[in-house]
């Protein structure tokens, strides 16, 4: 590795190559047309070098971190040689490169002459490529041919010409070609922007010193990378956790299990031992699992390391084919999101046992799916997609978040006066839930409840939630968080679901859903008495629970301490041993 | 007699005090800022010019003023204990927020504290829902309560914000008279009357910013009043506001959210009345200090304003696609992209062995390593004093001598060293490393909304604005560059400029080609009556005032949407079809494509400025700046990169550029050093502007 010729140089062409790559997700963020992809971020801009090899990438989806090069590495092998300037490629095959069907490629190869110098990529999650299901993320397909529309590698546009048949076959496949198509407008245009600022910098750098800089940020990348994974204290570590059920065989949970080794200045994250590749359609791509385990050690990373190819050269991930970390043909995968949250805490569990000051207990366990579909009166179809998470696990030196983004994720919610405008569905309730948090000297985040009233005739609920039979774990001595639940009619006859059901509903149906409480970290009788008082003040905690999950007594009358009790009552208990991970 | 207009700018270190004759004449006065009652170091400056120009409080026509109350108490959780009634079901709307963070990968993330803790959070049932229809009433008896329960817990103000009200603010009302029965001193505000605009958080978030901060507002605004009143001042009191324009202190009073961010809209303001005047339409602002830049846009003469923003968001580098970061206010704000670069920004070598400038900023206090106030990390001014860029043996303006030598010897030591490189050079790569961080900001605002910034003038000012601004300008291949007198009080001079304005707005969510024309033309017709209204309690007579319509839209579907102008007059058939016209242009514009004519195009928002026009121009064409012209300064090396090397650089004086000069040249002044580099030619317009202009 080549030391920094000219650093002030090099940090002038750094500064402008990622402001082009933030500038491009601009674009796409503010011209979508899909809530999806705006409220979940769920899109991702990027440069690569000629031979694919990512550059940089701009501000957007954590679970995009490893996609953009698996995907490029399979057009540059079937295109490279024949590639043409104006060419553009499309793609979306979880088993061509790609990571589920929603999640559509566009690649522009950016040529000065005849010479190709470097790509623009973009992703984007789009909200219907067809399938049996409205909003193609079903989670209960058992094979990917039931998810939609698979598109292999191909070319959008040819030396500039526009792929008519492409276009055609997309039209006829999709619920709702105009949002795909503006969706797809959009990639195209971020391409275009990114196209044009780049050969500006050719202009100015000339094309030898634009790609020795490229090179060279990735080589910076990964000396920022090794250098801080260095600091790390040196081990092996397993960590292992359950997914409820896939939906489909409701009464086997799945097993994920990983295996950090660090070593010196560099990292790998191995799954095997993960449970084999499952029916329901939450199984990952291994450029997923990538993303996840990218996740989780950038988190513990000091920030102001590029995204691109060298981090990826400092930290291994694999994972055997066939497992649900890197499913093969026909898995089906369109819900993997569940699956990749749950390893982002797999992650962080080991992790825990490596480097216990740096991260914290279970999350919610990431995003609930919720989706009501069908037909109105006049046959138009409607389809309502929601997301809801919330909770993030205590961590060693503060409480869990609580109302706040999964951090695989950085979704927003929608607001509650938008859908009730938009659809036939009404928002009873969007509120925390008390007693509900995982106890801990600081506690998980605490949970909240999303109530929708259906309003139409009749239409299909799809739930994909999890984190019910299995809890979010507590870490030295913080106890689990409290399960997630779905009721149906909770002020009728108050109906409970399974994590994942697909059924009708009708006129007047109340759905409710409780996320997960986060879980705690370290032993509740050290929590600060006063934290403790100022939580049942707010109604998140009750006085009984204060008593018996934290030893302290409040005088609810008073809003005070009694602290003469809560020391006796402490002291009744004394000092115990902490068990590491707790899934009560 | 002279009247005298007198623009005051309040920031956090110095108050800045801007009397302006009817007759053009000008005088400007800088004194400490009073932190703990702001009013005092106002009073003591007007003292003291009253004295040096033997003046009374009687020759004041009126006080303009741009303040940092509003921010700090939200910054600093100093607002009114205050309570929030919401609909059952809804308690945590302002804590929950939209979820989102501002940053990735980071476990360390606090959310910042909700302004009104759960507790004082209390919901009643009722429900109205997205039409406006009540589906469940309010039950007056169950509010009587909740009010009471407020009221036992010694709320200084109660926020009112109800699921749906912008539909129907009946029952918000009922609670509002409930309040005033019960508590009839007692401030409070409901959603309807703050923002009658759809999504529930940031009506709720705006709403409660507006009631937490109207006690501590009132109370400021009164006992400045009071101390105006005591030294003879018995002139007018306007305050500026985030959107540029003026309100009287009354209007201030009840809606406090609208003056938040009335500190950077001066020099945004004043930018705008010179691209009329100079006949420089598109213009993009350039304002450094200390420790932060900003960026906006005037484009054909208009300030360019976002619906929303975030107090204490922090910095802009990514804050625009990443929010959550500070409290949500949405009102219409002059649109300013911030970086977190300024004199102060530290300079670093990191650990892949690239130079980085900031963000880390070594403040006022200790400051740059020449202040020698014990400053140990090399900055910006530190490389500036090397590069011989600023003066090297005090600071401009100041009582503050430099220790170039410390300067030098820090950056050798912590940058040019570890980088192999000559410690000019070195010095020369953070000034440009710092310039290329603040061209995010001017790319923010221009090119990352398809504008280019090469068809754009610059005009910097700030203390430290003009200079950077040529090697901005070059780098982004601008060539025109604008430096104003005294650049370093730019910001309360331009609050002199601003005229009186109220901006409303209202939810219509209409497809445009499906709805009655005449449903839209009331509404229009409706937030017009209600500026008319506020105008004439604002003294105007009919002929004064003036009204701009805008339409907030965007193609059905689409998430964001876009501002464009309506058409005045009565909207018919032709005028809807020309709005959807212009809001595809728009989008074409800003985006660079625009979907075809099968896509309909809804409005969300439609909008009104009412704008009070005073009976003379209130700014006289010619000023006459009495500011003390200094000695003939001696020429001193200073250093343009590797390849031009030191060159011996004349050192001038603004009235020195007469007559035009080549650069290399500096031009020092009281608040501000202006950098003209080689080949650049300057010169002085015929308003006292420097005028830059680069080779294309």
């Amino acid at each position: 590795m080549a030391e920094i010729k000219d650093p002030i140089a090099f940090e002038l062409f750094k500064n402008t190559i990622f402001s082009i790559a933030d500038e491009m997700a601009l674009t796409i963020c503010r011209t979508t047309y899909s809530g999806v992809l705006r409220d979940n971020m769920d899109f991702s801009t990027a440069f690569a070098d000629a031979d694919g090899k990512l550059v940089a990438q701009g501000l957007t989806l954590p679970g995009h971190l490893g996609s953009i090069p698996d995907a490029l590495d399979v057009v540059v092998d079937r295109f490279g040689t024949e590639m043409k300037p104006g060419d553009m490629y499309i793609m979306n095959d979880p088993f061509d490169g790609g990571m589920h069907l929603p999640d559509i490629f566009i690649f522009k190869p950016i040529f000065v002459g005849d010479r190709r110098l470097a790509f623009a990529a973009t992703i984007c999650h789009h909200a219907d490529v067809g399938g049996r299901v409205p909003g193609s993320n079903a989670s209960d397909s058992t094979e990917i041919y039931q998810e939609g529309l698979r598109i292999p590698p191909l070319k959008l546009y040819d030396q500039g010409v526009r792929n008519d048949t492409m276009w055609s076959i997309i039209e006829k496949n999709v619920r709702i070609p105009v949002q795909v198509f503006g969706d797809l407008r959009a990639q195209l245009a971020a391409c275009h922007i990114a196209e044009k600022q780049f050969l500006e910098l050719v202009g100015d750098y000339g094309e030898e010193t634009v790609e020795i800089y490229m090179a060279e940020i990735i080589d910076y990348a990964e000396r920022l990378t090794r250098a801080a994974v260095a600091d790390l204290p040196d081990g092996t570590v397993s960590f292992e956790d359950w997914i409820d059920d896939d939906g489909i065989d409701t009464d086997q949970t799945i097993r994920l299990f990983v295996t950090i080794t660090k070593q010196g200045d560099s990292m790998n994250f191995d799954w095997t031992g993960s449970s084999e590749q499952v029916k329901g359609a939450i199984n990952n791509t291994l450029s997923y699992t990538k993303a996840a385990s990218y996740t989780a050690v950038r988190s513990i990373l000091p920030d102001g390391i590029p995204n691109n190819e060298g981090v990826f050269r400092a930290i291994g991930v694999e994972a055997p084919s066939g497992t649900i970390a890197n499913a093969v043909l026909p898995a089906a995968c369109a819900a993997r999101g569940l699956t990749g949250f749950r390893m982002v805490d797999c992650a962080f569990g080991a992790l825990a046992l490596l480097t216990p000051d740096k991260v914290g207990a279970a999350s919610d366990g990431g995003n609930t799916g919720v989706s009501i579909g069908g037909y109105d009166a006049n046959r138009k179809p409607y389809i309502f997609v929601d997301f809801a998470c919330g909770t993030w696990g205590g961590r060693p030196w503060a409480d869990g978040l609580q109302g706040n983004s999964n951090i695989f994720a950085n979704m927003a919610s929608q607001s509650v006066e938008v859908i009730e405008a938009e659809q036939p569905i009404e928002i009873l309730a969007y509120e925390f839930l008390t007693d509900r948090a995982g106890a801990g000297q600081y506690r998980g985040g605490a949970p909240y409840r999303r109530d929708y009233r259906f309003l139409e005739k009749e239409a299909i609920l799809q739930v994909r939630s999890d984190r019910r039979a299995v809890r979010p774990y507590g870490l030295y001595g913080g106890r689990a968080g409290k399960p997630s639940m779905n009721y149906l009619n909770p002020n009728g006859n108050n109906q409970v679901l399974t994590t994942k059901p697909t059924m009708n509903i009708s006129h007047g149906d109340v759905f409710r859903h409780e996320l997960a409480g986060g879980g705690g970290w370290g032993d509740p009788y050290k929590r600060d008495p006063d934290a403790v008082l100022q939580d049942v003040r707010n109604e998140l905690v009750t006085a009984d629970a204060a008593r018996e999950e934290y030893g302290v007594v409040v005088d609810t009358e008073g809003w005070t301490v009694d602290m003469a009790a809560t020391e006796a009552l402490r002291a009744e208990r004394g000092d115990i041993e902490l068990e590491t991970v707790i899934w009560d | 007699m002279s009247q005298f207009r007198v623009g005051v700018d309040i920031g956090g270190t110095f108050t800045d005090i801007v009397f302006l004759g009817a007759d053009g004449k000008v005088v400007t006065k800088k004194v400490s800022s009073t932190v703990d009652d702001y009013a005092r170091a106002i009073v003591d400056g007007l003292a003291e010019v009253y004295e040096e120009q033997q003046l009374a409080g009687a020759d004041i026509a009126e006080l303009l003023h741009g303040t940092t109350v509003g921010s700090n108490a939200i910054l600093e959780a100093k607002g009114a204990r205050t309570g929030l009634i919401t609909t059952e079901g809804f308690r945590d709307i302002l804590e929950i927020r939209t979820l989102r963070m501002p940053r990735l990968y980071d476990l360390q993330w606090e959310k910042p504290m909700p302004l009104i803790e759960r507790y004082l959070r209390r919901t009643v049932k009722e429900r109205v829902d997205s039409e406006g229809n009540v589906k469940d009433a309010l039950d007056p008896a169950e509010a009587e309560r909740v009010v009471q329960t407020l009221l036992d817990e010694k709320v200084e103000a109660i926020a009112v914000c109800l699921l749906n009200a912008y539909a129907n603010p009946v029952h918000e009302r009922a609670i509002a008279e409930i309040i005033r029965a019960k508590a009839p001193d007692l401030p409070f505000c409901i959603s309807f009357d703050v923002l009658p605009e759809m999504k529930e958080y940031e009506r709720t978030s705006t709403t409660v910013i507006n009631t937490y901060i109207m006690p501590i507002v009132k109370g400021y605004l009164e006992s400045l009043r009071r101390e105006l009143d005591s030294s003879g001042t018995a002139a007018p009191l306007l305050l500026m506001q985030s959107n540029g324009g003026l309100m009287t202190s009354e209007a201030a009073t009840r809606l406090p959210a609208n003056i938040v961010e009335s500190g950077p809209a001066g020099g945004v303001v004043g930018a705008q009345a010179l691209s009329r005047k100079l006949d420089m339409p598109d213009l993009i602002t350039f304002d450094m200090g200390g420790t932060t830049a900003k960026a906006s846009l005037i484009e054909k003469t208009e300030v360019t304003r976002s619906l929303e923003y975030q107090v204490g968001g922090g910095i802009m580098i990514g804050s625009r696609l990443m929010t959550g970061g500070g409290y949500t206010l949405k009102v219409p704000a002059i649109d300013l992209a911030e970086v977190g670069a300024g004199g102060g920004s530290i300079i670093t070598i990191d650990a892949g062995g690239s130079m980085q400038v900031g963000p880390q900023s070594a403040g006022a206090f200790p400051g740059p390593v020449c202040y020698d106030q014990g400053g140990t990390e090399p900055t910006v001014t530190d490389a500036n004093v090397v590069l011989g860029y600023i003066n090297p043996t005090h600071l401009v303006g100041g009582a503050l001598t430099l220790n170039p030598e410390k300067s030098r010897q820090v950056l050798e030591e912590k940058v040019a060293k570890p980088v192999g490189l000559e410690v000019a050079h070195a010095a020369y790569g953070a000034h440009q490393i710092a310039a290329s961080n603040m061209i995010r900001a001017i790319k923010a605002v221009s090119s990352e909304r398809g504008r280019d910034p090469r068809r754009y003038a610059m005009l910097a000012f700030g203390g430290n604005g003009p200079l950077f601004a040529a090697g901005m300008a070059k780098a982004l291949r601008m060539t025109r560059i604008v430096i104003p007198p005294s650049p370093g009080l730019f910001s309360s001079f331009g609050l002199l400029y601003a005229d009186v304005e109220h901006h409303y707005s209202r939810t219509v969510r209409r497809v445009l080609r499906d709805s009655d024309p005449a449903l839209l033309n009331a509404a229009w017709q409706e937030l017009e009556d209600q500026a008319r209204e506020q105008l004439a309690v604002d003294g105007f007579s009919d002929g004064q005032m003036r009204f701009r319509r805008a339409a907030n839209m965007h193609y059905k579907g689409q998430i964001f949407e876009l501002t464009v102008p309506a058409p005045d007059g009565v909207i018919d058939a032709a005028a809807v079809a020309t709005l959807e016209e212009a809001f595809g242009q728009e989008h074409e514009v800003t985006y660079g494509h625009r979907a075809g004519p099968e896509e309909p195009v809804e409005l969300v928002n439609a909008m009104v400025v009412g704008q009070g026009i005073p009976h003379r121009p209130r700014v006289p064409d010619r000023l006459i700046n009495e500011a003390a012209v200094g000695d003939k300064l001696p020429p001193r090396q200073a250093y343009f990169g590797p390849e031009a090397g030191w060159i011996e650089t004349p050192v001038i004086r603004r009235a020195d550029l007469t007559s035009a000069h080549i650069g290399p040249c500096i031009v020092e002044e009281y608040d501000a050093t202006c950098l003209v580099p080689p080949e650049a030619t300057a010169s002085l317009d015929s308003y006292g502007n420097i005028v830059i202009k680069l080779k294309d």
